[in-house]
This record gives C-alpha cells, structure tokens and sequence, in this order.
C-alpha cells in the first residue's frame, strides 16, 4: 500500500471537466513534482489533496485512510501557498504558532516548537516583525516554517518560488531540496517550471488538460519520454524533434532524415522491434542536445554514435556550451558542442548522433513507439 | 537658474491663479462656520448692534452654558444636553451593530460565496438608493409592532436596518481583495469561521473600519427626518431638539443660544472626522487600487 494514493480522481466544474482520472501513487519520503503548463489542472489536484477543492469522483488515500470527506484541518497536511499567506496583523511567530495554537497546544510547548522551527530555517531573529517587514526570501521561509511546525504527514507546496527573482529562486530551491533530505518528508510540489521539476522531484507526473501525461523518475521522464508532449515540455533547450521516415536496410529498420544535401540515414538500436512494423511511414525522432555532439565529445563508450557532415545555420555560445544550429526535415537542429569550437555559421561540420538515445514518436497520436519490453519498463518504474 | 524659462513662469501663474480660486472658495465655505462660532460668543445686545462679521468685544461663554444647560425646548427649561446624549446612545449601538453585520456581509459575501451571493449583494445594495421618506410609513408600522415607537431604540433599529447596505458594500469591496489564499491558509491551520473573521480578517480592517465608523456616525448623528418622525418628547436626538429650540423661542430670538446649540450639535462630527479623517481617504481608495 503506498503513502500516498490518488486513485481515479475527477473534478468537474459544472460541464467543464478539469480532471480526468488521475491515477498517481508515492511512498513516504517521496518528493513528488506535479508539473505542466498553467491550466492542466495542477493546482487544482493540490487544492483537492489539501481538501479545499471537493473532489467529483474518486478516492484519496493518504496512510491507508481515505481523505475524501476530511476537513482541511483534520488531514494532518500542510501547505506553502505562492502567496506565501502569512497573516498581515501577526508577527513571524504568531505566524507560525497559529497552527499550534488553534489546535490547543500549551503556550510553552507551542513557544519551543516555533523556536525549534525558527532556529531550523534561520529566522530566529524575525520572530517578533510582522510579514510587511519581510523580505521575499524571509517571507517564504515563514511561510515553510509555518508548515514545518505542524510536522504533518503530507507537506504541499503550491509554485512557492514563482514569486521570487531568480537568484533567491535557485537558492531557495536548494534549500527545499535540503530540507526535505535532512527531514525526509513527504512532499507534493506544483510548478510549471521543468527545471524545478527536474532538480527536486523524486517522481514527476507531467500533467496537461487534465490529464496526466507521464508518471516516472526525472530520469526516466526525461530520457523515456512517453510522449510528444513530455518530449517537448521537459527539457531546456528542449528535444529536437524532426520528421523522419523508417524504411528498411538489410533487414533492420533506419530512420531517413532530409537536410540540406543528401539524406542522412540514422541506425535504429532502441525500441527496433516496434519500428519493424512501421516500415515506409513517417515519424517524428526526438534527440536531445545532448545527444547530438561534435565527435570528440560524443559519448562513445556508452553510446552508439553515428557522424554525418552538415551544414552550420547558427553558433550559439552559452559559455559553458556552444549550441551548433543545422537544419533536419525542414526544422532547426540544435546539437550541444564543446566550447571553443571554431565553428562559423555556414560551414560544414562533422555531428555525431548518439542514436542509443533517440526516441521515435506516431505523428499522428503523438504517441512514443517503444518495445513491449521498455514500455514494461517505464511503467513498472511509474508504480515502483 | 537667473532667468526662468516662461514655461515655468507661465507654470506658476496658473498656480497663483488656482490657489487663489479655492482661497475664494474656502473662504465661502468657511464663512458660515466663523459667523456661528463668533456669534456664540457674543451678547445678544452686541448681536443687535449689527455687525455680523466682527468678533466679539465682550467674549462670553454664557450662551453656549445656556444651550447646554437651561434653554427651553418646548415647555422644558433644560438646555441640549439630555438629547445630546440621546443621540450618542443611538449614534454608538447603531454605528457598532451596523458596522459589525456589514463586515460579516462583506466576509460572507467574499470569502463563502454561496449561489446566489451576487443577487443578495445587489439587494443589499439596492437599499443604499432608497430614498428615506419612502419608508418613513411602514417603518413608523414595523416600530408600532415591536413597541419601540418613540424610543431611542427604534431609532437604533431604524439606522442600523438603514446602516447595513452601506456597510456591507464598504466592506465587501475591502475583502474583494483581500486574498483567498489567506483563509484557505487558516482553514489548514485548524481556524474556523468566526475565528478567521476576527483573527485574520478583522484586524487587517482599519482603513475600512474607519470609513464605516465615520460615514455611519456623521449620517446618524445629523439625521433629522428619521428622528422627527420616529421619536418625540425626551427621546429625540439632538437634530430634533436644536430644530425645536430654533422654533420654540419666543419674543426675542437668542441668536447666540441657538449657535451655540448647533455648534453642539456639530461638535462631534468633526471630532471624528479630524481624528479619523487621514484614514477616511486611503480607506476608500483601498477597495479599488491594490496596495
């Protein structure tokens, strides 16, 4: 039985029906990232675990009991608003106390937690301000101290960097990721931003339109994208996606790609049983950066490198790489080189595909084509 | 810097010229006042020698202890002073129960939206357009039937029944912006309703809380058509007893006495106002521009 288990969860506003059957399960100490674009319905989700949205059709469990009827309070969930929602008129420490206190626990007992929470996030010395006196980092921490103080079972964080600049986004980030390490707690985590999803997550489950796309590890939403979409969304700079078409060559099945000159033509080593069937029709492939490289970089031991020579469209430096632009089936192609390449827009250079590591997608469903065997796979790791 | 381009100079013309507008302006608005408060002060013999403008030679409070105490009203001798206090004991239970049901109108009306909350808030709004003489009939009924006529409680009830649609609409607004995630916050946090409304919500009211207090106070307290017609005798506000006080004179009228009177009459209203007054502004503004 896993910690928590949303289990078939609708919500309906009226005739517009937000959420279509969610399906997800976590364990204890997972850290569990719900992320898509605004409108997928991610909040929503959260409000409905945290109980202040009803829930239309389905099951909550949390701890083997459901929570479906249960009001917020009794839960024993708390939560980081993007607001932040501290109290205008109480100070830090009655902030953090108000939990404690409307649950009646003595004024002494209630004193030492706050104290033990305020020393833990280092805001020992704001206790006694209130939150327009707070900068926005100070803010946010009084707004986890306030849910740390509870110690709940089930901690939600809804955006809570979306309102911070970057900087202090990126340090407050790590500081999450810290705590959640040191106290090992439960966490569901909304944001729209991937990269978040990335560095903090446990588990993602990639969500739009309500419904939800992929359920896995960060590694495995990135690398075993179950769809267009996952493809697309998760990743900066994002998956290369091209049109290609699978035809067979001694018996095996290649991707051909059109580009400036001739054709390239890409072995196929993963998910090469499902492309047997898809023999003459087009496809989309979907390569990472990453994975398409200078030749010196390309990762060979572990690969499966194919080089082909094509034309540079546009060098972007980023200082820690050099982004090299060419064109494949008619779309930009960005390939991640070392830095310093001597590479000019319109000559011609050697790129090194690492097709281990590329994935095939139906144009038409958007669906990923993969083997019975890593489909297996995927999903196993989904309700691992 | 010797020279200032005409721009400028054209720029403080037009400022000279403004201020002297609204000089002129303060001057015909303030002008009443300074006959008032002069004229309470000076004998009636001074009075009768003409000069309206002048201040007092002799000054004298004796007019103003007069209003107060010993001026005839009707066939009592008493002076404003009993209806004085008639009007605070209507003017404070009316501003205070009027006030704390507008705030719950307005929390219930943001914050636990139930179908319909927009028909109701029109409704309550609807009562701010109802001219007072229009109900002056079935409220006068409505009293007859609770056996409050010609009490200072039937005027309580009428302010406060009066009350509710501003105050309702002044706090509505406030809490229109005033943010949801903050209750949903307290909801985890174990609060209930009424602890959230006084705990969170109630203490981040006192822009709006003042604009309520000073609207609803200067309304109650100058009201004179409700008074004259729902209380009479010994309980009428303070409106009524300086109308009749005015009226009742005979022979001689005591100019000095009756601005004396309404001087008192008035007093209050413009000790809420210059204590309360900065915050009268920024709490209108409040419910309309983020802050």
């Amino acid at each position: 039985m896993s910690f928590l288990h949303i289990n078939n969860v609708h919500k309906r506003f009226g005739e517009t029906h937000v959420l279509k059957g969610i399906d997800i399960a976590i364990e204890q100490g997972d850290f569990l990232v719900l992320v898509g674009p605004s409108g997928c319905g991610k909040s929503t989700l959260l409000n409905m675990i945290a109980g202040l949205d009803s829930i239309s059709e389905g099951e909550l469990l949390l701890d083997g009991r459901c929570i479906n009827d249960l009001h917020p309070s009794r839960r024993d969930i708390a939560m980081v608003f993007q607001s932040y929602a501290l109290y205008p008129s109480m100070t830090v420490a009655g902030n953090i106390g108000f939990g404690l206190e409307m649950r009646k626990v003595p004024r002494k007992e209630r004193r030492e937690a706050v104290d033990r929470v305020a020393r833990l996030l280092q805001i020992e010395n704001l206790l006694e301000r209130k939150p327009g006196q707070l900068s926005g980092g100070q803010r946010q921490r009084v707004a986890m101290g306030r849910a740390l103080v509870r110690d709940p079972q089930l901690f939600l964080f809804d955006e809570p960097l979306s309102n911070l600049d970057a900087k202090l986004r990126v340090d407050m980030r790590t500081e999450i990721k810290q705590l959640h390490q040191r106290l090992g707690t439960t966490i569901v985590y909304v944001t729209h931003d991937q990269i978040e999803a990335m560095t903090l997550a446990s588990r993602i489950a990639v969500m739009r339109g309500g419904e939800l796309q992929q359920l896995g590890t960060p590694q495995a939403v990135y690398d075993d994208p179950n769809n267009l979409f996952v493809a697309g969304f998760m990743g900066s700079p994002s998956m290369n996606l091209v049109k290609a078409r699978i035809v067979e060559q001694s018996g095996l099945p290649v991707a051909q790609v059109a580009t400036d000159g001739a054709t390239l033509t890409l072995p196929i080593v993963r998910d090469r049983d499902a492309l047997r069937g898809w023999c003459d029709r087009d496809v989309i492939l979907g390569l990472r950066p990453e994975a398409i490289t200078d030749p010196a970089s390309a990762n060979h031991g572990e690969g499966n490198i194919h080089e082909a020579e094509l034309p540079v469209a546009l060098v972007e430096p980023t200082g820690a790489d050099l982004y090299v632009v060419t064109s494949l089936g008619g779309t930009n192609v960005n390939a991640r080189m070392r830095p310093g390449t001597p590479l000019r827009a319109g000559e011609r250079t050697r790129f090194a595909f690492d097709v281990s590591r590329m994935v095939v997608f139906d144009p038409e469903s958007e669906q990923r084509i993969r083997d019975a065997y890593t489909a297996d796979v995927a999903s196993l790791e989904a309700t691992a | 810097m010797s020279v200032a381009p005409p721009t400028v100079r054209r720029g403080i013309a037009t400022r000279a010229l403004l201020y002297a507008i609204l000089l002129v302006f303060a001057v015909i608005y303030l002008m009443p006042l300074y006959v008032m408060l002069t004229t309470s002060f000076k004998t009636l013999e001074e009075i009768h020698q003409g000069n309206m403008l002048a201040l007092p030679v002799d000054w004298t409070l004796a007019p103003w202890r007069e209003a107060w105490g010993s001026a005839c009203i009707g066939l009592e001798c008493n002076g404003v002073h009993g209806y004085f206090f008639n009007s605070i004991k209507i003017v404070v239970p009316a501003v205070l129960i009027s006030g704390l049901l507008g705030a719950f109108n307005g929390y219930v009306l943001t914050k636990w939206k139930f179908r319909g909350h927009k028909i109701v808030f029109g409704l309550i709004l609807f009562s701010c357009f109802i001219p007072f003489q229009i109900i002056l009939l079935p409220m006068a009924r409505v009293l007859g039937i609770l056996h409050l006529a010609n009490s200072t409680w039937g005027l309580v009830l009428v302010h406060i029944v009066y009350g509710i649609g501003f105050t309702t609409l002044f706090f509505r607004n406030f809490y229109a912006s005033f943010p949801d995630e903050l209750v949903r916050a307290a909801q985890l946090d174990g609060a209930g309703f009424f602890v959230i409304f006084f705990r969170i919500l109630l203490p981040a009211s006192i822009p709006i809380i003042v604009v309520t207090i000073i609207w609803q106070f200067t309304n109650v307290w100058n009201d004179f058509l409700f008074g004259v017609s729902f209380a009479s005798g010994d309980s009428a506000p303070i409106t009524v007893a300086l109308n009749n006080l005015v009226n009742s004179s005979t022979g001689v009228k005591a100019y000095n006495v009756n601005m004396a009177a309404a001087m008192v009459a008035a007093v209050p209203t413009l000790i809420v106002y210059i204590l309360a007054g900065k915050y009268f502004l920024r709490g209108l503004m409040s419910g309309s521009v983020k802050g």
